[in-house]
C-alpha cells in the first residue's frame, strides 16, 4: 500500500498510517481547520493508549491555538467520555486521537461537534471544505488563549451512568467479572468504574505501556486471554473493550464469547423490557435484534454503518436505544448518544442482577443466528461497479440501500459493503445455519469477482 | 528560522522546520526550551510533536532563558537543541533556533545543511513504534548553570561589594533565575517586570527608551546600578547610577576592559562584528589583545570564538560571551563581570562608564522589502569615494571620524545603518545624509 492510499479522510474523522500518510502537519492542519470551524472557543482534547498519541497531541494543540481556540486536554480518556466532556464542559467540540479498532500503526482524529456528537456528513463535508482552502485564520499572538489540563473528565461520564442504572442493586448482585481492555483508555478507567459496582474484577490487559497486546478489535478470536481468565477464575461474565472502550463484546461464564452482534441484542433485551421505545441499529446488524424488538412491539430502523448515522436516525426518531450490531455499540442516549462500552456493561449487569440470571440463560432465551464475514481487496471504483450489478441483479429482492446493499430473506440476510476507512469491501451473511451463512457468503464472493 | 505569528510563524511550517532538524540530527536527544511569549507554547508543542515524528527524545526544558539552554545541551550530552523564543523582538514574534551539540548557534555549515534538508522536505518520519518520546528535565541543572557562572566570577569581591541591583526582565525567562542569583551573589537584587507572563511591559530590546522604568527607580531606591534585560537573556543595557542609560553598544567594552585588564595574558583575542563601537578597538589597543571580527550574528561570533580560544566575545547588541563559560551569550555573565568590575576596581557604574572612551553612536533602519535592499545597497557602494570600503556583510564606509555600515536585515525587511563618529554634530550629519539618500531611492 502507498503513502496516498492510506490516509483516510471520511465522516469518521481522519485515519492514517503513523509516519506515512499521518503526519504532524496534516493533523495540526485538520486541528486549525475544526477549530476555524467550530469558532474560537474551548475544544476538548482526549487521545487513547497509542504510542503516536502524545505527538498527535501535541500536533492538535499548535493547530488549536494558533486559530484561538483554547484546548482542554483530558490525557488518555475513552472516546465516549471525550463526547460527555464536550457537552459537559460546554465546549465548543472535540477531537478524539484514536484510531479505536484499528491496528497499532494507524492514528486518526475523531471530530466532535458541540453537543457531542461526532460530525455528521454534511458538517465533515464543511470541515473539509475549510481544510481545502489555501488559507488559515491564523490569530494574533494577542488573541491566543493558554492550553487547559482537565484531569477529571471520566467522572462525568461515571455519573451519568450511575444516574440511570440501579447502582444498589448490581452492587447487591456482587458480581465476579472479568474484562479485557486491550492496553487502551479502558485500561486506566474500566477496572474501578467495575469496583464501584461492587463487582470483583478479573483484568486483562491492562497494563498501560500503549502496547496492544492483543488484536485491537474486539471479536471472538482476539478474545482468547479473556476466555481463559473467565474460566479459571470462574467469573459470572467477561467484557471486552477496543482501544478507545467504545465497543463491547461480552462473554458468558462458560468463556464462551457472543458474537459482538449480540451487545446490542443484549441491551435492547433489556431496555425494552422495561420500556419499549423505538430502537435504531445500522443494517449491518443481526436479525435477533428484529425479532427482539418485534417481542416487545416495538419499532426498528436502520441506519447506515458509522455512529453517527445512527446517532442523527435516534434524534430524527426520538429513539429509547440504538447500537450497530457489527461493531458491539451500544447507544444508550439516556447517558449519551454516542457508542459506550460503559454504558453497555452497567446494563448487562443490571440485567443480570434484575433477573437474577447468568448470562447464558439470558443469551439462550434470544433467538440464535450465526454470521459469516469476508473481506476482499477492492478499490473504491471497482467496488461501485459491483453495488451497481448487484442492485440490477437482485432487483427483485428490493434491496436495501441505505449504505452498501443488503438482500434479506426469511431467515437470512446478505450485505455487501465497501469500507469507508480500509479499500476493501465487506461481504456479510447471517442466517439460521452456520453452514448457510458461509455458504450465503463464498456465493457472493464469487459474483463480486465475477463483476469486478 | 523567526516570523511573526499568524504570517510567517504558522504550525505548517514550524513543524516543517523542526522536523528538519530532527532528521538532521537523525532522531538523537534534543533539549527544547522556550521563553515566556505568550506564542511560545504553541510553538513548542510543535515542535514536540515534529521532533517525535522524526523518532527523536525530547527534553522539555520548558521556561528557561538562552544561556542556560546553551548550558543544559552538553550537559545532558544531547545532540542538539532547540531554543524558541523571540528574544529581542516585538511583541507577536517568535523564532526557532537549532543549536548543535556544543550548545552553540548551529555554525554557517550545519545552517547551510539544514536548510537543505528543509528544503527537500524529506523528514525522517517514524513508524508509530519509533515514535520519539518527550522526558522532563532532571532536576538541579538550573542550580549547575548558575554554579557554573558563579565559578568564572570572584564572587567574594562582588558580595562584599553589597550592591544594591535593579534588574528589569522583561517578563521574560531569565527571572526566574533571579532570586538564585542574588542569593549566590550575595547582592541585594531588587527584580521589576519579573513575572513568566510573556507580556512585554516595554520593547525588549534593551536600549536606551526601554529602560525608563530602572532609570526612574534607580536614584528613588539608591541602586549601584540597573540592568535591562531582554526576554531570553541574551542581551543587556546597562543603567549607570547617575541615571545615565547607556547604549546597549557599549556593554561589550565595559565587560572587555574589566576582562583584559584584570585576568587575561599577552595577546588575548576578542571577537566582535564588523560594526561594533570605535571604543572596543581602542580598549583592546590598549591591553595589546586582539580583536578579531566577523559577520555580524551570534552563530558567526560563537563559532570563531571556539575557534581562536578567545577570552570574550560580544557585539553591539548588548550581547557577551565569556570563552570559558557557555557558547552563548549570556545575560547572567555580562551582570556578573560588571558588578565585579566595580567591586575590584572599587568605583561606581558612571564612573566605570565614564573611563570608557566614547564615541557618537547613532542606529537607524530604512523601511525597505528584502528582495528590493540587496539591489538598493550595492547601488550604495560607490556612493562615498572618499572612504576606505570594506564588503564584509554589508558595506563598511571608514573616514579617519568614523565609519558607516549598511547591511540589509536577516530578520526584518529593513535596512540597518549603523554610524559612529568623534563628534554627535557629526555623527547626526553624516547619518541623515545616508538615510536621505536611501529613503530617496526607496521612494524612487
Amino acid at each position: 500500500m502507498t503513502a496516498v492510499h492510506n490516509l483516510k479522510v471520511s465522516v469518521s474523522g481522519v485515519r492514517g498510517v503513523v509516519g506515512e500518510s499521518l503526519t504532524p502537519s496534516l493533523v495540526a492542519g485538520f486541528a486549525a481547520s475544526f477549530g476555524e470551524y467550530v469558532g474560537k472557543g474551548k475544544v476538548v482534547v482526549g487521545r487513547d493508549t497509542r504510542p503516536s498519541g502524545v505527538m498527535f497531541e501535541h500536533a492538535v494543540v499548535a493547530g488549536l491555538i494558533s486559530v484561538g481556540c483554547r484546548p482542554v486536554l483530558t490525557g488518555i480518556l475513552p472516546t465516549p467520555s471525550i463526547q460527555i466532556a464536550v457537552d459537559e464542559l460546554k465546549a465548543n467540540g472535540g477531537i478524539a486521537i484514536t484510531a479505536s479498532h484499528n491496528p497499532a500503526d494507524w492514528n486518526a482524529l475523531k471530530f466532535i461537534g458541540p453537543s457531542g456528537l461526532f460530525l455528521d456528513h454534511g458538517e465533515a463535508a464543511e470541515l473539509l471544505n475549510i481544510y481545502n482552502q489555501p488559507d488559515r485564520e491564523y490569530v494574533r499572538e494577542a488573541d491566543y488563549r493558554l492550553v487547559k489540563r482537565y484531569d477529571n473528565a471520566f467522572q462525568f461520564h461515571r455519573n451519568r451512568i450511575f444516574k440511570h442504572i440501579n447502582v444498589d442493586l448490581i452492587r447487591k448482585a456482587a458480581f465476579k467479572v472479568a474484562v479485557d481492555c486491550c492496553n487502551g483508555a479502558g485500561a486506566y478507567y474500566t477496572v474501578q468504574f467495575l469496583e464501584e459496582l461492587g463487582c470483583k474484577v478479573v483484568p486483562v490487559f491492562v497494563e498501560r505501556d500503549g502496547v496492544f497486546r492483543r488484536k485491537p478489535e474486539p471479536v471472538p478470536e482476539n478474545l482468547q486471554v479473556l476466555h481463559e481468565a473467565v474460566k479459571t477464575e470462574s467469573c459470572d461474565i467477561g467484557f471486552a473493550q477496543d482501544p478507545d472502550a467504545d465497543r463491547l463484546v461480552v462473554m458468558d461464564s462458560r468463556g464462551e464469547p457472543v458474537s459482538e452482534q449480540y451487545t446490542v441484542v443484549l441491551a435492547a433485551e433489556h431496555i425494552l423490557s422495561n420500556t419499549p421505545g423505538k430502537v435504531v441499529a445500522n443494517i449491518q446488524t443481526t436479525k435477533a435484534l428484529e425479532l427482539v424488538v418485534k417481542k416487545y412491539s416495538s419499532e426498528l430502523f436502520y441506519s447506515r454503518v458509522g455512529e453517527i448515522n445512527v446517532s442523527s436516525m435516534m434524534l430524527e426518531k426520538n429513539a429509547i436505544m440504538g447500537g450497530e450490531g457489527s461493531s458491539g455499540g451500544i447507544i444508550w442516549p439516556a447517558v449519551h448518544l454516542c457508542r459506550d462500552s460503559y454504558s453497555g456493561m452497567a446494563l448487562m449487569l443490571e440485567m443480570m442482577a434484575a433477573r437474577r440470571k447468568s448470562l447464558t440463560e439470558i443469551v439462550a432465551s434470544i433467538p440464535e443466528f450465526h454470521s459469516v464475514s469476508a473481506k476482499m481487496n477492492c478499490s473504491a471504483e471497482d467496488a461501485l461497479t459491483v453495488l451497481r450489478g448487484l442492485k440490477e441483479r437482485y432487483a427483485h429482492l428490493d434491496p436495501c440501500t441505505v449504505d452498501g446493499l443488503r438482500l434479506d430473506w426469511d431467515d437470512a440476510w446478505v450485505l455487501i459493503r465497501p469500507s469507508n476507512t480500509e479499500p476493501v469491501i465487506r461481504v456479510i451473511a447471517e442466517a439460521s445455519g452456520q453452514e448457510m451463512a458461509a455458504s450465503l457468503v463464498n456465493r457472493f464472493i464469487s459474483e463480486i469477482e465475477g463483476l469486478k | 528560522m523567526r516570523g511573526r505569528i499568524a504570517e510567517g510563524l504558522t504550525p505548517p511550517v514550524i513543524i516543517d522546520f523542526a522536523s528538519a532538524i530532527g532528521t538532521y540530527l537523525d532522531g538523537g536527544k534534543i533539549v527544547v526550551g522556550n521563553d515566556t511569549r505568550i506564542s511560545s507554547g504553541m510553538v513548542s508543542s510543535a515542535v514536540f510533536s515534529a521532533l517525535m515524528s522524526c523518532g527523536c527524545t525530547v527534553i522539555d526544558a520548558g521556561v528557561v532563558s538562552a544561556p542556560e539552554l546553551h548550558f543544559l545541551v552538553p550537559a545532558l550530552n544531547a545532540d542538539g537543541g532547540i531554543l524558541i523564543g523571540a528574544g529581542h523582538h516585538p511583541a507577536e514574534w517568535n523564532a526557532l533556533v537549532p543549536l548543535s551539540r556544543s550548545g552553540a548557534y548551529f555554525n554557517s555549515v550545519q545552517m547551510q545543511e539544514l536548510l537543505d534538508v528543509y528544503h527537500g522536505r524529506r523528514f525522517s518520519w517514524q513508524r508509530y513504534d519509533k515514535c520519539g518520546k518527550i522526558d522532563v528535565l532532571p532536576p538541579g541543572l538550573s542550580e549547575s548553570y548558575v554554579e557554573l557562572v558563579c565559578s568564572q566570577l570572584n564572587i567574594p569581591a562582588i558580595s562584599s561589594g553589597n550592591f544594591t541591583v535593579i534588574a528589569d526582565f522583561c517578563n521574560g525567562s531569565g527571572a526566574h533565575l533571579a532570586s538564585l542569583f542574588a542569593e549566590k551573589f550575595g547582592i541585594h537584587l531588587i527584580p521589576i517586570n519579573d513575572t513568566l507572563s510573556g507580556y512585554l511591559p516595554h520593547t525588549p530590546e534593551p536600549r536606551p527608551r526601554s529602560s525608563l522604568q530602572v532609570q526612574s527607580m534607580l536614584k528613588v531606591l539608591k541602586a549601584d546600578v540597573g540592568f535591562v534585560f531582554n526576554t531570553d537573556m541574551s542581551r543587556v543595557a546597562v543603567v549607570t547610577d547617575s541615571c545615565e542609560t547607556l547604549s546597549e553598544e557599549y556593554t561589550f567594552p565595559l565587560v572587555v576592559e574589566h576582562v583584559l585588564s584584570c585576568r587575561a595574558k599577552e595577546e588575548s583575542c576578542v571577537v566582535t562584528n564588523g560594526c561594533s563601537t570605535m571604543t572596543l578597538d581602542k580598549i583592546v589597543e590598549k591591553y595589546n589583545g586582539i580583536l578579531s571580527k566577523v559577520k555580524v550574528g551570534q552563530a558567526h561570533i560563537i563559532d570563531r570564538m571556539q575557534e581562536v580560544k578567545a577570552v570574550i566575545a560580544g557585539d553591539g547588541s548588548g550581547s557577551i560571551a565569556l570563552g570559558s563559560s557557555v557558547p552563548g551569550f549570556d545575560g547572567f555573565m555580562a551582570m556578573g563581570l560588571i558588578l565585579e568590575s566595580m567591586a575590584l576596581k572599587n568605583c561606581g557604574s558612571a564612573e566605570l562608564a565614564a573611563r570608557l572612551p566614547r564615541y557618537h553612536i547613532i542606529k537607524r533602519k530604512v523601511q525597505c522589502n528584502s528582495g528590493h535592499a540587496y539591489s538598493l545597497l550595492r547601488r550604495m557602494k560607490g556612493m562615498f569615494p572618499d572612504a576606505v570600503l570594506t564588503e564584509n556583510d554589508g558595506f563598511r564606509f571608514d573616514w579617519p571620524d568614523g565609519w558607516a555600515h549598511l547591511r540589509a536585515s536577516e530578520t526584518e525587511p529593513v535596512i540597518r545603518i549603523i554610524l559612529e563618529w568623534n563628534s554627535l554634530d557629526g555623527a547626526e550629519d553624516k547619518v541623515l545624509q545616508i538615510t536621505g539618500q536611501l529613503e530617496r531611492m526607496v521612494s524612487i
